[in-house]
C-alpha cells in the first residue's frame, strides 16, 4: 500500500482513474448499447434484431429532417446574432468614454440573465409571448398599430421567441468572454497604432480584430454546440415537447419524443445514433479547423 | 482571485438559504405542489395500506381520496390510504411508460389517458387484468366504455365517464345576437346560427380545434368512419374523413367557426376567451361540464346544454369522447387491493354517483342516469351552473352514442400527436388545402407506424 | 457529460485552445485614471445604448415580479405584462407560497443540497483527474485526454437514453447519486484544470517528493492550495449549471419529494392542477437567492465567467 501511495508510476492511473471509470460506464457502454438498440425493435419485455429498418425509416421521416433543420437554422440563428451583438456591446464597454460606475452596473444587468434557470425564463417567456392581447409582446406590436400575434402558432414568430429567449440570456455571458479578451490585449498596440497614424477605425480592425479571434472561435465552438443541442427553451416555452406544427421541435426533442414519449427505445436510438454522428463530425473538424488538437500534440 | 473565505461565505449563504427554507417545509397539509396530501380526510386508521396513485388532473386525486373515506367505512378489516401525485400530463405518461419499463418505482393505481392508452397495452402489458376485480359491477357498466380498456379479453384500465359529446351555448350572448340554440339540430343549422352570430357580433360562434380532435370524432361517429380499420390499418384521409374535415373548414371560411387561443376548448387560454365572451359555443365531451364550473364561474347561468349537431342520416348522433383508464401496474406491491379498491371507486354506484357529484362526469355506471334523485338534486353545484338539466339531454341520447374503436388501439397516440400538433394547424391555422394535409398525414403516420 | 450535467450546455466554462497559464483573473477593469471622457455625444449614445440593452434584461424580471400580485389563472389566460393593476393586486399568492405551497420549500432545499453536493464532489475529482493528466507521463495519456476532449463536444442529450438505461441497471433511478455519478469527472472542468495546472512547474513535485510526500500527499497538500483560484471560476459555473440543470433529474427522478426546484416548478404547468399561482411567485421566489448571492458577489462571478474565456 505504501509502494503504491509513493509509486511515481503508479500514480497517474489512480488520479485519471474516476475518468476512465466514468468514461467507461457513463459513456463508453451506453454508447455502445445505443448502437446495438439501433438494429432492433424493442417493445416492452422484448427486443428483436431487425437490421438496418430503424435507419431506412430514419430516412423517410420527414419529422427527423424538419428536426435536423430546425435545429441548424437555430444554430445558425444565434450565431449571427449572438457574436456580433454581444462583441459590440464588448467593444463598447472597454472603450475609453463613459463612467466606470454606469459599465460595471450595466455588466451586472447583463449578466443576471444567465443565472435564471431556463424553466423560470421559459415560463416567463410563454407568458410574455401569450397570443392574448393584453400580453407583453402583443402590447408592443398594438402601438406599432399591428393586431394580435400569435407568436408561439407561426414558424418564424416561433423561432424569433426562441431567439429572444437566446439572446436574452446569452448576450451578457458572451460580451463577458469578448471583454475578457478584449482586456488582454496590451495597451501597447494601441499605443503603437496611434503612433503610425491609424485612426479609430483602422485600430479596431487591425489591432482588435486579429486579437480577439481566438475568444470569437472559442464562443463559435461553444454556440454551435449550445444550438444544436437546443432543447430546453422550446420544451418551456411550448410547454412540453409538441409544438404546433413541430416549429419547435429540435433534434434532441425528437429524440426525446421517440424514446421517451413514444417509447421506441430502437428507433429513438437509430435517431441518436445519427446525432452523434453529426455533432462529432462538426466538432471535430472544428476542432481541428482551429488548431485544437495540434495544441494538444506539443 | 477571491480570498477563499469569500467563497466559504457564500456557501455559507446558500446553506443558510436553504435552512430558512427548510423551515417552511414543515407538516402544512399543502394543496399546492404535486404533494401527497390535499387535506380530504380518508379515514384511514394507522396500519391502512398506503397506495400511490399517480394522476395528471387534480381533482381525480380528490375523487379517489374521498371514495377512500367510503371504502374504509365499508372495509374497515382492509383499510387504504390514497398518497396522490398530480403531474403534468405529458410528464406522467412518460414517466409511467419508464417505470413500467424498468418494473421499479410504479405506482399503485394510475390514471391513463385514453389517447395514450394504447402505448400501454403493447407487447406483453405491465398492468394487471383487472376483469374480476371488475366483475362485481359489470353489469350496471357501459360495455362499449370497458371495452376501449380492453385486449385480447382482458381488461386493463377502468373507465371514468362516458363523455358523451354535447353542444354548450352560451344563451346570453346568443340572445344578444338574436340566435336561438333550441333550433340548431344539423349542421347546416349550426352553421347558419354562426354566420348569423358572426354577422350581428363579428365574435366566432364555436371552435376551429387545432390541438384535439373532438370535434373530428364526432363527426367520424355520425358519417360511420374511424382512424383505423377494425384490424388497425390507417385511414385518416379516407373520403368521410376528408369530408368531415371540409365541413369544419367550411365552418371556418364562413366565420362560424374560428381557432381559439390555446388550440382548443380545453385550456385555460381558451377559458380565457369564453371568459371574455369571444366564443359562444362549445362541442365537447360532456366533462367538459366541470370546467365551466371551475374555470368560469362568471358565466355560471348562462350556459345551456344541446345535443350536438349532427348529419340528417347520422349513423350515430353522438360520441363518447375522451377519457381516463385507470390501471394497476403488475409490479405493484399491493395490487390486489389495489384492484379491488380501484373497482370500487370508479364502477359501483356509490363511485359513480360520486363521480357526478363532485366531478360532474357522465358515469359509466347507467344505474345513475336514471336516478332523479341524483341527477335532479337540486343541491348539486353542476345542476345549478347550467340553465337545464345535462341528463334531460343525455338520456334523449342514450342509444345514439357511438364510439371509435381505434380509440385505444396501435397507433392512435402517434395520430393524436399528428393531428394535435400538425395536421389541424395546417388546415385550421395555415389554410393548407384538407386533402393534401390528411394525405400528408396518413404518409408520414405510415412511415411512423411501419404500415 | 462535458458540460457539467446541464442540458443548456452554452455557457461551457473552460476554454477550448486556450494558451497556458489560463485562469489568472482577467485584468479586472482599465485602472480609472485612463478613462479619457469622450464628447458628450459619445458618452450620450453609450449611455443610451447600456440603459437599452440593460433595461431590456431586466423587463422579464419586472414582468414576473408583476406577475406575483395577480391571480395566477389570468395570467395564463391574459399573459404577463408590465402594468400592475391595483385593483387587482395582492399579497395572496405571497401568503399561500409560505403557508400553502406543499413540497415547494422541499424542492427548494433539495436542489440547494444537490448543488452543493455535485459542486463539491466535481470540483475535487476533476481536479484529481487533471492533475493526472498535467503531471504525469503515462501510456494511453494522449488517447486518453482526446477522450476528454471528445466528451467535451459531444452534448450529453444525445446519449440521455442509454445513460438512463445504464442507470436503472445499476439501480440508481430515482436516487441523487444517479444525477450526480455520471458527472463527477466532468470533461470541461478537467480540461479547465488541466490547463491551469500545466501553468504550475513540476519542481514542485519533486521537491515533496523528496521531502518524503507521498504522490497523494502533493496533490492534497502542495498543487490543490495552488490551484484556488481556478477552483472558484469552476466553482461558479458548476454550481450555476447544476442549480439550473433541468433534463437529466427530470428524467432521472420520479418520486415528488425528491424533485428539484426546476422540475418541480415545471409540474405546476399543467392545466389541471389549479397550481398557477404557485408556478408564478414560485418561479419568482426562486431568483431571489440567485440574485442576492450574485449581487454580493458580484465580482467573483464575473471574474469567474472571463476566467474561463480565452485571450490571446
Amino acid at each position: 500500500m505504501k509502494k503504491l501511495l509513493y509509486s511515481p508510476k503508479a500514480a497517474p492511473y489512480l488520479f485519471i482513474g474516476p475518468f476512465i471509470l466514468t468514461f467507461a460506464v457513463f459513456w463508453l457502454w451506453p454508447v455502445g448499447q445505443s448502437f446495438l438498440m439501433s438494429f432492433q425493435k424493442i417493445i416492452p419485455g422484448e427486443a428483436s434484431f431487425i437490421g438496418g429498418k430503424n435507419y431506412a425509416r430514419l430516412w423517410n421521416d420527414r419529422l427527423f429532417w424538419l428536426a435536423l433543420a430546425n435545429s441548424f437554422r437555430y444554430m445558425i440563428c444565434t450565431l449571427l446574432l449572438l457574436i456580433p451583438v454581444p462583441l459590440l456591446l464588448a467593444v463598447l464597454v472597454n472603450s475609453k468614454v463613459g463612467g466606470s460606475r454606469l459599465k460595471a452596473v450595466f455588466k451586472s444587468a447583463m449578466f443576471v440573465p444567465a443565472l435564471t434557470s431556463v424553466v423560470v425564463a421559459g415560463i416567463v417567456f410563454r407568458l410574455i409571448f401569450s397570443e392574448s392581447g393584453f400580453a407583453l409582446m402583443n402590447s408592443v406590436v398594438e402601438v406599432f398599430g399591428y393586431g394580435p400575434v400569435k407568436w408561439l402558432k407561426n414558424d418564424l414568430t416561433g423561432l424569433g421567441a426562441l431567439l429572444t429567449v437566446a439572446l436574452w440570456r446569452w448576450t451578457g455571458v458572451n460580451m463577458m468572454y469578448f471583454l475578457a479578451g478584449l482586456q488582454a490585449i496590451p495597451e501597447e498596440y494601441y499605443e503603437a497604432a496611434v503612433i503610425d497614424g491609424a485612426n479609430a477605425w483602422q485600430r479596431f480592425w487591425y489591432v482588435t480584430v486579429p486579437n480577439i479571434k481566438p475568444t470569437v472561435v472559442y464562443v463559435v465552438v461553444i454556440s454551435v454546440y449550445g444550438g444544436l443541442a437546443m432543447f430546453m427553451e422550446s420544451f418551456m416555452l411550448w410547454g412540453g415537447n409538441n409544438s404546433p406544427m413541430n416549429i419547435g421541435l429540435t433534434i434532441v426533442g425528437y429524440l426525446y419524443r421517440q424514446g421517451i414519449e413514444k417509447n421506441d427505445l430502437g428507433y429513438a436510438s437509430a435517431v441518436g445514433v445519427v446525432l452523434l454522428v453529426v455533432v462529432l463530425a462538426i466538432n471535430l473538424t472544428q476542432l481541428t479547423a482551429s488548431g485544437m488538437f495540434k495544441k494538444e500534440d506539443k | 482571485m477571491q480570498s477563499p473565505r469569500k467563497m466559504a461565505a457564500l456557501v455559507g449563504v446558500a446553506l443558510a438559504l436553504g435552512m430558512t427554507g427548510c423551515g417552511g417545509d414543515g407538516d402544512e397539509p399543502g394543496a399546492g405542489g404535486s404533494s401527497q396530501t390535499s387535506g380530504v380526510d380518508q379515514g384511514a386508521s394507522d396500519d391502512a395500506t398506503e397506495l400511490e396513485l399517480w394522476t395528471f388532473v387534480d381533482l381525480h386525486g380528490k375523487f379517489y381520496e374521498e371514495m377512500a373515506n367510503k371504502w374504509n367505512q365499508a372495509n374497515p378489516d382492509k383499510q387504504v390510504k390514497i398518497a396522490v401525485n398530480v403531474m403534468p400530463y405529458d410528464d406522467m405518461h412518460n414517466k409511467l411508460q419508464l417505470a413500467l419499463n424498468s418494473g421499479e418505482g410504479v405506482p399503485d393505481i394510475v390514471d391513463i389517458e385514453v389517447g395514450r392508452f394504447a402505448n400501454y397495452i403493447e407487447g406483453s402489458p405491465a398492468l394487471e387484468d383487472l376483469t374480476s376485480a371488475a366483475a362485481p359491477y359489470a353489469q350496471d357498466v357501459v360495455k362499449a366504455r370497458m371495452d376501449l380498456y380492453s385486449k385480447d379479453g382482458k381488461l386493463y384500465g377502468l373507465p371514468t365517464h362516458v363523455g358523451t359529446t354535447l353542444a354548450f351555448y352560451n344563451t346570453e350572448l346568443l340572445g344578444a345576437a338574436g340566435v336561438d340554440y333550441t333550433t340548431i339540430k344539423t349542421w347546416d343549422d349550426f352553421k347558419a346560427a354562426g354566420e348569423a352570430y358572426h354577422a350581428a357580433t363579428g365574435k366566432c360562434f364555436g371552435t376551429a380545434d387545432t390541438a384535439a380532435q373532438w370535434q373530428e370524432a364526432l363527426l367520424m361517429a355520425q358519417l360511420g368512419t374511424d382512424w383505423m380499420t377494425p384490424q388497425g390499418q390507417l385511414q385518416v384521409n379516407n373520403d368521410r374523413i376528408v369530408q368531415a374535415v371540409s365541413m369544419l373548414k367550411d365552418l371556418q371560411t364562413a366565420n362560424a367557426i374560428c381557432t381559439i387561443a390555446g388550440g382548443q376548448p380545453d385550456n385555460e387560454e381558451a377559458f380565457g376567451e369564453y371568459n371574455a365572451g369571444n366564443f359562444a359555443a362549445a362541442i365537447m365531451p360532456e366533462w367538459f361540464m366541470s370546467r365551466y364550473l371551475s374555470y368560469l364561474p362568471d358565466l355560471s347561468g348562462k350556459i345551456a346544454i344541446a345535443p350536438p349537431p349532427a348529419y340528417p342520416d347520422s349513423v350515430h348522433t353522438t360520441v363518447g369522447g375522451g377519457g381516463t383508464g385507470t390501471a394497476v401496474p403488475s409490479a405493484g406491491p399491493n395490487k390486489a387491493l389495489a384492484a379491488e379498491y380501484l373497482a370500487y371507486a370508479k364502477l359501483s354506484l356509490d363511485g359513480n354517483i360520486m363521480i357526478w357529484d363532485s366531478l360532474g362526469f357522465d358515469p359509466v355506471n347507467m344505474a345513475v342516469w336514471k336516478d332523479e334523485a341524483v341527477t335532479h338534486n337540486p343541491d348539486n353545484d353542476y345542476v345549478k351552473y347550467f340553465q337545464n338539466n345535462v341528463f334531460d339531454v343525455l338520456n334523449t341520447l342514450t342509444e345514439e352514442i357511438g364510439y371509435l374503436p381505434s380509440t385505444t388501439m396501435q397507433g392512435m397516440p402517434n395520430i393524436n400527436n399528428m393531428f394535435g400538433t400538425t395536421t389541424l394547424n395546417e388546415i385550421f391555422e395555415n389554410d393548407v388545402d384538407v386533402k393534401t394535409a390528411l394525405d400528408q398525414a396518413q404518409a408520414d403516420l405510415k412511415n411512423e407506424l411501419g404500415q | 457529460m462535458s458540460a457539467i450535467g446541464r442540458p443548456d450546455a452554452q455557457r461551457r466554462p473552460g476554454g477550448i485552445g486556450q494558451p497556458d497559464g489560463i485562469g489568472q483573473p482577467a485584468p479586472a477593469g482599465r485602472p480609472g485614471g485612463r478613462h479619457r471622457r469622450g464628447g458628450l455625444p459619445l458618452t450620450v449614445f453609450m449611455a443610451l445604448v447600456f440603459g437599452a440593452a440593460g433595461i431590456l434584461c431586466l423587463v422579464p424580471f419586472w414582468a414576473v415580479f408583476v406577475g406575483t400580485f395577480q391571480d395566477g389563472n389570468m395570467l395564463i389566460r391574459n399573459g404577463l405584462n408590465l402594468k400592475i393593476d391595483f385593483s387587482q393586486a395582492n399579497f395572496d399568492n405571497y401568503v399561500m407560497l409560505f403557508t400553502d405551497s406543499g413540497n415547494y420549500f422541499r424542492w427548494f432545499a433539495n436542489s440547494l443540497f444537490i448543488t452543493l453536493a455535485q459542486t463539491a464532489g466535481t470540483l475535487l475529482v476533476s481536479a484529481f483527474v487533471a492533475y493526472g493528466f498535467a503531471m504525469y507521463e503515462f501510456r494511453f495519456k494522449t488517447a486518453l485526454f482526446i477522450c476528454v476532449l471528445v466528451i467535451m463536444t459531444i452534448p450529453f442529450e444525445m446519449l440521455m437514453l442509454p445513460l438512463y438505461i445504464q442507470i436503472n441497471n445499476m439501480s440508481l433511478s430515482d436516487s441523487y447519486l444517479a444525477i450526480i455519478l455520471p458527472f463527477l469527472a466532468s470533461a470541461t472542468t478537467i480540461f479547465f484544470f488541466r490547463q491551469y495546472l500545466r501553468g504550475i512547474p513540476r519542481d514542485i513535485l519533486e521537491a515533496g517528493r523528496i521531502d518524503g510526500v507521498s504522490e497523494y500527499g502533493i496533490f492534497f497538500r502542495l498543487v490543490l492550495p495552488l490551484m484556488k483560484p481556478a477552483i472558484a471560476a469552476m466553482a461558479i459555473l458548476n454550481a450555476m449549471a447544476s442549480w439550473n440543470n433541468f433534463l437529466w433529474p427530470l428524467l432521472a427522478l420520479r418520486s415528488p419529494d425528491k424533485y428539484t426546484l426546476p422540475i418541480g416548478l415545471n409540474t405546476l404547468l399543467t392545466p389541471y392542477g389549479n397550481n398557477y399561482e404557485l408556478l408564478i411567485v414560485g418561479s419568482f421566489f426562486s431568483l431571489i437567492p440567485i440574485l442576492v448571492v450574485f449581487l454580493a458577489f458580484q465580482k467573483f462571478f464575473i471574474e469567474g465567467m472571463t476566467a474561463g474565456a480565452v485571450k490571446g
